[in-house]
């Protein structure tokens, strides 16, 4: 396929590269010599990055041992990002489960056609569950339905098990316009089917100007999350807005406790899929370990009063009210706690939820979800427009319109969140040592969610042998029926 | 003769766009639906047929299902029960068209006209455990003990959708039993009355006897009705907490279109089919058993 990128270079072409390249060069430079970070300087903080831009430096260990300032390797290889490929005349089906997002889609689909006249690209949206529900079938009989989405876990794996994906590995719009570490969750048996758009934190967002005003630390690890949960307590919070009604939200710090419970992330992996495919149920003691976290919690006060009753929207309320210092769900919740309340504009940060005393493997959790796939079934003509307009997605300047107009981070490089304080404050997570969200290693969407009821049921005051024995059992018949 | 015969075939053709769209639309998808409970499908790869095991193991290694069986049956009883009674009652003392009366009407069935979804809402607000106004409201006067957890708790889920569902369609059986109390000829009332009737003796005598085929009506629907609540507890609890307020739509549905399980799926709507026509056969039998004749 041709794309901007493989043009051949003319002098002209050289000459306005050169141009660019000293531009970013000049405008990137100063304020990272502001800042002390120098490519080839000594640096402290291993794994720290000045951002998700082609020319953007990472703290890493050099051939002499020591730390320093190196270029970044964000894409799957150091070329430069390519722009769109274009498209043949024709239309297709955008189908996607966020009806949020509809409108900033729209801006971003009109600017798009106007730049390629004769190309019409129309977004089919449903609701979460009933996408989940539906989408695989309907889309599997409709040709139209050139790109779509997937959330990760079992619509994903359901989509892919029935070969509806075409592979974009070779594309090189994957390899040189996507943070590489963010791809893994849109590849199957080896072979990349999906660009995961987004880049999400799925770690507890927590109110700054509270936590300042009580001078409270933010925790870091289970002992001083304990800690935090008492002493807010006894001042009058909730200290953490946790969404027990919601099966999805209350799922949330699942990921955060799974991500320290074992050594290392093959163990994880390893008990997961066991859980996973009924080889080993809920009583084993990594997973009564968690279990007795979540109880550790429930005493020291960290959820609501009533836990398994709290809805969404009062969750949402508490945090955005003022009334509960932690948000227990991730960075994609800062877009509705603003529209709730402006006010929380930049007072917003995100910390790990550490469930461990000793040295944790990971600081956080990040996840990769709304994962975008070309529907290998369309006609190749319309196939291509699919691949353009995903190109198109992956381009910084559109990255940034999506990122600024939904409040979430994207898997783009070159995208810049200076628009919006609270993106911009947050997007450091993406140098940290986060893990891909491991719930969704559960990928039998009946297990996944027994095993989350399992855990509600537990903060909801079940006793934990019985309640962890009730649901191994209808885990066992859900699996043989 | 020959016209009798051109006249039958006239009816028959008229009959005939009906037919088709109930062959269409209900008798095919219902003998699809008994052909998958056969079979074990994920709604993609092939079709495997199983025989009768999905019946089998809904029967004897699904406890789930016996869960939702017994949840199903207090739903629709609770629903039945109190959703009649409320409708019979206010019906009788709205009976006679006065302005107040078709003022009041007007104001019970109101909930009716409303999306499932948006009494879900208003519902979820309602209940709020912390800030909903049931709860605060209760605190208030001193009667925190009886605030509780209505929908996250698994005792009380189940009952709290039921409230829910017949403060939505007792309007719209109230509207049913005043047209069937209208019909009640007021001789015998008259009659009652010379022969010194209390109202209570009136009702006993005359009016409930007189409007039983009017339950049996209603309660059949209302048994169907409880039957598909489904969009209420999907909204609500999506059948949570443990499945606590699952009923058999909600439990198909997650079979079906989460879980991909297609054939246990249809097993399962067999199942509640078979369920329902027990039941209605059941009330129709008491009822008539108690007042006909």
């Amino acid at each position: 396929m041709k794309t901007k990128g493989t043009h051949s270079f003319s002098a002209r072409r050289i000459g306005a590269a050169a141009t660019i390249v000293f531009a970013l060069v000049a405008t990137s430079l100063p304020s990272a010599l502001a800042a002390g970070e120098v490519f080839g300087k000594a640096c402290k903080v291993e794994g720290v990055s000045t951002g998700t831009s082609s020319s953007s430096l990472i703290c890493k260990e050099g051939s002499n041992g020591k730390l320093t300032w190196q270029r970044v390797r964000l894409g799957q290889s150091y070329g430069k990002p390519v722009g769109t490929s274009t498209p043949p005349k024709g239309s297709i089906e955008f189908w996607h489960y966020r009806p949020e997002d509809k409108a900033v889609f729209q801006t971003i689909i009109d600017r798009y056609e106007a730049r390629y006249p004769g190309t019409k690209i129309t977004q089919v949206i449903s609701s979460t569950s009933d996408y989940d529900a539906t989408a695989r079938v309907k889309i599997a009989g409709n040709k139209e339905a050139a790109l779509f989405a997937a959330s990760r876990g079992a619509t994903f794996e359901g989509f892919a098990k029935a070969g509806m994906y075409r592979e974009i590995g070779n594309q090189r719009f994957v390899r040189q316009n996507a943070v590489a570490n963010a791809l893994f969750a849109g590849q199957y048996n080896g072979q990349q089917v999906g660009i995961p758009y987004h880049y999400l934190f799925n770690d507890p967002v927590y109110n700054t100007e509270i936590f300042a005003k009580e001078g409270w630390k933010v925790p870091n690890n289970l002992s001083s999350t304990l800690a935090y949960c008492k002493a807010a307590k006894a001042k009058g919070y909730v200290p953490m807005a946790w969404m027990g009604a919601v099966l999805g939200q209350a799922a949330q710090i699942f990921n955060s406790m799974l991500m320290n419970s074992t050594s290392d992330y093959a163990t994880l992996e390893k008990n997961l899929l066991a859980v996973n495919t009924g080889k080993d149920d809920l009583t084993t003691p990594w997973f009564k370990g968690i279990a007795e976290n979540y109880k550790k919690m429930l005493d020291a006060d960290c959820f609501p009063e009533n836990p398994t009753g709290m809805t969404e929207a009062a969750g949402n309320n508490l945090f955005a009210t003022g009334k509960s210092p932690i948000l227990p769900t991730g960075s994609f919740s800062m877009g509705a706690i603003k529209a709730l309340n402006p006010a929380m504009t930049g007072k917003m940060q995100l910390m790990g939820l550490v469930a461990t005393d000793a040295k944790p493997n990971y600081v956080g959790i990040h996840n990769s979800t709304f994962i975008l796939g070309v529907n290998n079934k369309a006609t190749s003509s319309d196939q291509r427009i699919a691949l353009s307009f995903l190109s198109y997605l992956m381009q910084g300047e559109i990255g940034e319109i999506y990122a600024v107009g939904t409040t979430q981070h994207v898997n783009v490089l070159n995208v810049s969140y200076a628009k919006n304080v609270d993106l911009l404050n947050t997007s450091v997570w993406q140098s940290y040592k986060t893990l891909l969200a491991p719930r969704f290693l559960i990928t039998d969407a009946a297990v996944s969610n027994l095993v989350n009821g399992a855990l509600i049921a537990i903060v909801g005051g079940k006793p934990i042998d019985a309640t962890l024995a009730d649901f191994s059992k209808q885990i066992k018949q859900k699996l043989s029926s | 003769m020959r016209k009798k015969k051109r006249d039958s075939a006239i009816y028959y053709l008229m009959g005939a766009p009906a037919a088709f769209l109930f062959i269409i639309f209900y008798l095919y998808p219902a003998l699809n639906t008994l052909r998958y409970s056969a079979t074990r499908w994920n709604g993609i790869d092939p079709v495997e047929f199983v025989g009768v095991r999905n019946f089998v193991n809904l029967l004897t290694n699904d406890d789930l299902f016996m869960k939702v069986l017994g949840n199903n049956v207090r739903f629709t009883l609770l629903v039945v029960i109190f959703q009649t009674s409320f409708a019979l009652l206010f019906a009788i003392f709205l009976v006679k068209n006065t302005k107040t009366t078709i003022f009041l009407r007007t104001l019970y069935f109101f909930p009716t006209i409303l999306s499932s979804v948006s009494v879900a809402m208003i519902w979820l607000f309602l209940y709020d455990p912390n800030v909903g106004v049931i709860n605060t409201t209760l605190t208030k006067v001193g009667l925190d003990g009886l605030a509780l957890n209505w929908l996250g708790s698994e005792s009380t889920a189940l009952y709290a959708i039921a409230f829910t569902q017949v403060w939505f369609h007792t309007g719209q059986m109230m509207v049913i039993y005043i047209a069937g109390l209208q019909q009640i000829p007021a001789e015998l009332y008259e009659a009652a009355e010379v022969d010194g009737a209390t109202r209570w003796q009136q009702f006993r005598n005359v009016t409930w006897p007189m409007s039983i085929p009017t339950t049996g009506v209603v309660m059949a629907y209302t048994t169907i009705q409880s039957f598909r609540a489904f969009d209420l507890v999907f909204s609500m609890t999506n059948g949570g907490p443990n499945n606590s307020s699952s009923i058999f739509a909600t439990l198909i549905y997650v079979t079906g279109f989460f879980e991909y399980k297609v054939g246990y799926a249809a097993a399962q709507t067999v199942f509640m089919v078979v369920t329902i026509v027990l039941i209605s056969w059941l009330q129709r039998r008491a009822i008539k058993d108690r007042y006909a004749g």
